[in-house]
């Protein structure tokens, strides 16, 4: 016979009861990505979900048996989603980056060096004697490589061929040409250039100004000092002082420009290849012109792109690089540019007929050689975060709210030297 | 030899069983609330990347020294008394309003709720599309009709943030409000009336002292909601133009995940919820001293 429950009983089934959901939640967060079996997760951007793309991934899923877990993320919601991941060591199996954060990562150890399969597959791939040498570079830490560059881009000049043709200007190749080009261009609602409140579009100008960002051996940041306020200054003056382009708005979306050059209110953009597809699909009867980097101490321009690499605790490394081979063969590139015009980082990528018969890719690919990576150096003092949070400021000052350029940069000069110390 | 038992009382039993009912409660808040407060405290007192190395409390003195973090409490505060102010002023007028008997007051009612019951990321991008200087509708609309155009998230962005916050979050303001006006009985006008007293004098000497637990009500959780705001610099300004708008929770958010010192920035929460506990007790104490009894 057995015995009834008493109350007491019956309270701490409750007890128990109520306390098991609660008590599962702290047990941790779900499985780990990498520990179910026969998924492969991967974090990519979501922009970057190419036909091509997924075309690889279905070869690669018949391949390995595994289902591909593409999870598509806007750069920052990446970067939160991924630190948290790094601190609960529930980590996916590859990460598409925007630029920068494998030696961060590399430095602060959460990602994994792919040295031995570079010395294992790398001549057979070409890697790294196909790849320009600032994207090896890029994603190298101690001579060891810990990612592999997925695109290169660059900034150069978008143009309205019609606006133009109509005004009697040639595409300006110096400051100056730009300058006169935006002041006869701004007319009835039309603005000459609309410029990016983003900082990383002040790059291009920095490094046509010849001005180095931090140079490790000196100590000096923003070098010669006077050449960086002017490319600053000259910035600013184009918004408020002749007026020939709008006010930028501060905000985490950085295709103000692309929309107002799309709307046709805007003659001349600089951009990258990112918003070819956009301006092809909102605005197909802009004919538009693509002319390579203004001049001004020497040609220059941005180095962009972004890269893959593989979390230092993902369970499965192997399929992480055979990933990371079929995305980056030569073919995929050709598939991908004719898609969606974007660029590569293959040398022999340049020399494919896709490219050089392609008038606006040409372009992009004949600045390639001389795109620069600008924060490289202060990326290895793991302090990048510090510098670009330092940097929006300051080009927002300067640029949206006209505070002289000189004293801006003092201030951010000051401050970065407290960080890089 | 078994102890004999006490009886319980009718008043014990009840505790008891109180504490059974509260228990799932009380191990929810455990686990979601106070396990990762007591986490971020740990946090603060560490540094580094995995913020795995112990710097007591040298975070703290940061802090408290930082240009930026200053900035950025200024900033907020600045932000809270245009939130709390417009709170407790619209929400009380619109309150007022809404009491009367009106036509079609209901549906006033639910189109002001509708803002609150909408997520801070939707009214964000939708007020960031209207309010862009050279793509946003409210250009549009003001060249349409000869006025002269807005740059207000250039010329004025904390402020404007501060209104697109109140839009979203009088409709709350107001239904408690109305709560409030309506329990106010009707003999206390009525009897004012008799003694000559006009509708200017019945709202500061009846109406307003009488609504105190309301307007204090509102203005704790205004001033809590104000000082943790984020999505609204997140969204509309990212932080900007420049620093203007880097409420403080917004930059705690990019000391973690730009910058990745979870130390540094766990310190600074450590310090913002102690900020937020100390406003709320002295608005506490100062609202029970104005309450008043009829």
């Amino acid at each position: 016979m057995t015995s009834p429950l008493s109350r007491r009983d019956l309270l701490r089934l409750a007890g128990a009861a109520a306390a098991v959901p609660v008590l599962s939640a702290c047990a941790g967060a779900p499985p780990a990505q990498t520990a179910a079996p026969g998924t492969f997760t991967v974090y990519w951007n979501a922009g970057h979900d190419y036909q091509a793309y997924r075309k690889v991934i279905a070869e690669f899923e018949q391949a390995n048996k595994v289902k591909v877990n593409l999870q598509k993320y806007q750069w920052p919601d990446l970067r939160t989603r991924l630190l948290a991941d790094f601190a609960s060591g529930t980590v996916p199996d590859l990460v598409e980056e925007p630029g920068g954060w494998v030696q961060e990562f590399a430095i602060s150890g959460n990602a994994r060096s792919l040295q031995d399969y570079v010395d294992r597959d790398g001549a057979a791939m070409g890697f790294p004697a196909d790849w320009r040498p600032v994207t090896v570079e890029r994603n190298s830490y101690q001579g060891k490589v810990y990612g592999v560059q997925l695109h290169l881009t660059c900034n150069t000049l978008l143009y309205n061929k019609a606006m133009l043709r109509d005004a009697g200007l040639e595409p300006p190749t110096t400051w100056e040409e730009f300058l006169a080009a935006a002041q006869k261009l701004t007319k009835d609602g039309v603005y000459g250039v609309a410029l990016n409140q983003d900082y990383t579009y002040v790059w291009p100008w920095l490094t046509q100004a010849g001005v180095t960002p931090y140079d490790p051996k000196t100590g000096k940041i923003m070098d010669p000092v006077a050449d960086a306020v002017e490319a600053l200054r000259f910035q600013a003056d184009l918004v408020h002082k002749y007026k020939v382009a709008p006010v930028p708005v501060s905000s985490t979306d950085y295709s103000g420009p692309q929309k107002l050059f799309s709307a046709k209110r805007a003659a001349m953009i600089l951009t990258g290849p990112w918003d070819l597809d956009p301006i092809a699909k909102t605005s197909p009867d802009i004919e538009l012109g693509i002319a390579p980097p203004l001049k001004h101490k020497e040609q220059a321009t941005q180095a962009a792109g972004v890269s893959m690499f593989v979390p230092a605790k993902a369970a499965r490394p192997d399929l992480s690089w055979d990933f990371i081979k079929r995305i980056t063969d030569l073919k995929v590139e050709q598939a991908a540019t004719k898609e969606t015009g974007m660029l590569m980082p293959r040398v022999s990528w340049a020399d494919l007929p896709e490219v050089r018969s392609n008038e606006a890719i040409k372009v992009f690919a004949d600045a390639l050689p001389y795109a620069q990576d600008s924060s490289q150096q202060v990326r290895l003092t793991g302090q990048l975060g510090k510098w670009e949070e330092q940097l929006k400021v300051m080009y927002q000052q300067i640029l949206i709210q006209n505070e002289p350029a000189d004293a801006a940069l003092a201030k951010f000069t000051q401050a970065a030297e407290g960080f890089l110390k | 030899m078994t102890a004999r038992r006490r009886p319980r009382t009718l008043a014990s039993r009840y505790a008891r069983t109180a504490y059974l009912f509260l228990t799932p409660a009380i191990l929810f808040f455990a686990a979601f609330f106070y396990l990762p407060i007591g986490n971020v405290v740990a946090t603060s007192l560490r540094t580094g990347p995995q913020a795995d190395q112990w710097s007591g409390l040298a975070n703290f003195g940061q802090a408290l020294a930082d240009p930026a973090v200053r900035h950025s409490f200024l900033v907020t505060v600045g932000f809270s008394v245009l939130v709390v102010a417009g709170s407790i002023v619209l929400g009380l007028a619109l309150a007022m309003v809404i009491d009367q008997p009106l036509r079609g007051r209901v549906a006033f009612r639910v189109l002001l709720l509708v803002p609150y019951l909408t997520s801070v990321a939707i009214v964000g991008l939708l007020w960031r599309n209207i309010l862009d200087p050279e793509l946003g509708v409210l250009n549009r609309v003001l060249a349409a009709t000869g006025l002269p155009q807005q740059q207000w998230l250039n010329t004025a962005p904390l402020l404007t943030i501060a209104a697109v916050t109140l839009w979203q979050s009088v409709g709350y303001t107001m239904v408690l409000f109305l709560a409030g006006l309506q329990g106010i009985p009707e003999t206390y006008h009525e009897a004012a009336k008799i003694d000559g007293a006009d509708g200017w004098r019945r709202f500061w000497r009846i109406t307003l002292p009488l609504l105190a637990p309301t307007t204090l009500f509102v203005s704790v959780m205004a001033v809590i909601s104000g000082l943790q705001a984020f999505g609204q610099a997140y969204i509309i300004t990212n932080g900007g133009p420049g620093d203007a708008t880097d409420l403080s929770v917004f930059h705690i958010f990019n000391v973690a995940f730009r910058t990745r010192d979870f130390g540094y920035s766990s310190a600074q929460s450590v310090l913002l919820l102690m900020v937020i506990v100390a406003f709320t007790l002295i608005q506490l104490r100062a609202g029970r001293r104005a309450e008043v009894v009829y």
